[in-house]
């Protein structure tokens, strides 16, 4: 190879990096703010505490709702006694059902069951139903 | 061996990708005085490429609903991330594509390569800017803010002044009486769907014409001559041209990053340009604001409507006009291409320019 076909294949080489990195900067520049528009937005202090009224959680009833962005229930088991638990099944996602004759939840899709206090009775849940902080403010049920 | 030739080796045994390669790139030649305005189609393609991205972006937290739609975009622009930056690129980039459309017809028909057996090519570009006006009034509804909402209003009203049949056409277009969510549905599905779908099928019909004729020489310089061209079909060769690629890709991807540079300096620099205050508030059917007036490059056609007594009169000089040029093609039948031997042409040409920029200046300013 003779020096000045050495010298045009050193300049092509340089510049087919140069081009390259150009195009990944220029991907780069494009697809970072596409991932950010369509990554799954930060929860920003909404639902972070819940109030539900008293009122709507008597003895031995479910009452379903919204907690940071999934779906919990409330419980009253016992006079007094409030239980909030995320209501989604740690088996394969779905949302757990309560049983009043019963006393516990049960999985419309696998036949997971749950205690009151979320524990696995039976089925094939791997684990317990994540529980929330439940406090009683005046009239009202503070979850969270 | 590399990844890259064994790729194509093995794609070149099944397909004959090398041959046709060659065909279409290298072996494609282009007229050697060939100049950067015929890379405007390129610029056209690349902005309309940008524009499809950036509104199925957009699409995602849209909501085509009276009650959301307003709040839908104010959450983009405030809420999600860069979606400030994709709102502004979808909204400078459509006016991009109407200036660089208006370029393109300019500099065809100022090298009069509309002409036989072109007619085709430019009957399909006409309608394709035709396609793109159509875009942006589409477009421009969906924000449904006080300017989408008005300039919508008085775009579908001046459709009234057919006779006969004009009221019927204006409740039509809006599908109802007044522009309201019947509007913004159907709005919504041509600009969405229906539009889309008809450019790409166009702009396929388009540049198979090109291809199929091959570029036109630039009718410049001395070794120009006029073609006369017979009954029967003939690519036009340019065996002593240029390869398209990578000779003229390259000016052709300069052009478009020109374009990108302009589009990234309004979007970044002068976003406003093209979102005007009103566009801030959220329609109000009973409110119209003062002075409402349409986008830019509908300017022309709002003005002529008040310049004539008759509505109906200004809306047929306006139908003759764009008849016209979309019919000049069988009109203007000479082989003869340079403009220096064109006067009645370019002169025609000339005070048809300064005539709509001069109309559009007065409707912006009146």
């Amino acid at each position: 190879m003779s020096d000045s076909s050495e010298t045009q294949a050193e300049r092509r080489t340089f510049l087919g990096i140069l081009l390259g990195g150009f195009s990944v900067a220029l991907v780069a520049a494009f697809g970072w703010p596409v991932f950010r528009f369509l990554a799954p937005r930060e929860q920003t202090g909404q639902d972070q505490q819940v109030r539900v009224p008293r009122e709507q959680v008597p003895v031995g009833t479910a009452h379903f709702f919204s907690y940071q962005g999934r779906p919990a229930v409330l419980l009253q088991p016992a006079v007094g006694e409030f239980v909030a638990l995320s209501a989604v099944c740690t088996h394969l996602g779905c949302i757990v059902k309560w049983d009043a004759a019963k006393g516990e939840f049960l999985c419309p899709c696998h036949g997971g069951q749950f205690s009151t206090a979320g524990q696995v009775l039976g089925g094939p849940p791997p684990k317990a139903l994540e529980p929330y902080p439940v406090a009683v403010v005046d009239q009202e049920l503070l979850i969270g | 061996m590399n990844l890259q030739k064994r790729a194509i080796d093995w794609l070149d045994s099944r397909l004959g990708v090398r041959e046709l390669l060659q065909a279409q790139l290298g072996g494609y030649r282009l007229p050697k005085n060939i100049n950067s305005w015929y890379a405007l189609g390129a610029v056209i393609m690349a902005l309309f490429g940008l524009q499809f991205v950036t509104g199925i972006l957009l699409l995602i937290y849209y909501v085509p609903d009276t009650e959301k739609a307003f709040a839908s975009v104010t959450m983009i622009m405030n809420e999600v991330p860069f979606g400030w930056l994709f709102r502004y690129l979808h909204v400078v980039c459509s006016n991009l594509i109407i200036v660089a459309l208006l370029l393109h017809m300019l500099s065809v028909l100022f090298m009069g390569s509309y002409k036989r057996p072109r007619e085709l090519t430019w009957l399909s570009g006409f309608t394709l800017l035709n396609m793109g006006l159509v875009f942006c009034l589409t477009g421009y509804l969906l924000p449904w803010s006080q300017l989408s909402f008005w300039a919508t209003t008085v775009a579908t009203d001046a459709a009234g002044a057919v006779p006969v049949v004009g009221d019927y056409l204006v409740a039509f277009m809006r599908g109802g009486p007044t522009v309201g969510a019947a509007t913004l549905g159907r709005f919504f599905a041509l600009h969405v769907l229906v539009l889309p779908l008809a450019l790409l099928g166009l702009v396929g019909f388009h540049l198979f014409c090109v291809r199929r004729n091959g570029i036109s020489q630039a009718p410049f310089g001395k070794d120009y001559r006029p073609v006369t061209h017979q009954d029967t079909f003939a690519h036009e060769e340019h065996p002593d041209g240029i390869p398209f690629y990578p000779n003229y890709t390259s000016k052709e991807i300069a052009v478009i990053f020109f374009a990108l540079a302009i589009l990234a300096g309004i979007t970044f620099f002068a976003p406003w340009l093209f979102i005007p205050l009103d566009a801030l508030e959220p329609a109000d059917p009973f409110s119209t604001p003062e002075h409402i007036k349409p986008e830019w490059y509908f300017l022309w056609a709002y003005q002529t409507l008040k310049i004539f007594p008759s509505k109906f009169f200004g809306l047929a000089v306006q139908g003759a006009a764009m008849t016209f040029l979309a019919l000049l093609p069988f009109v203007d039948r000479g082989p003869e291409r340079r403009p220096g031997r064109r006067p009645l042409f370019v002169t025609c040409y000339l005070l048809g320019l300064f005539l709509f920029i001069g109309i559009s200046l007065w409707g912006h300013y009146s």
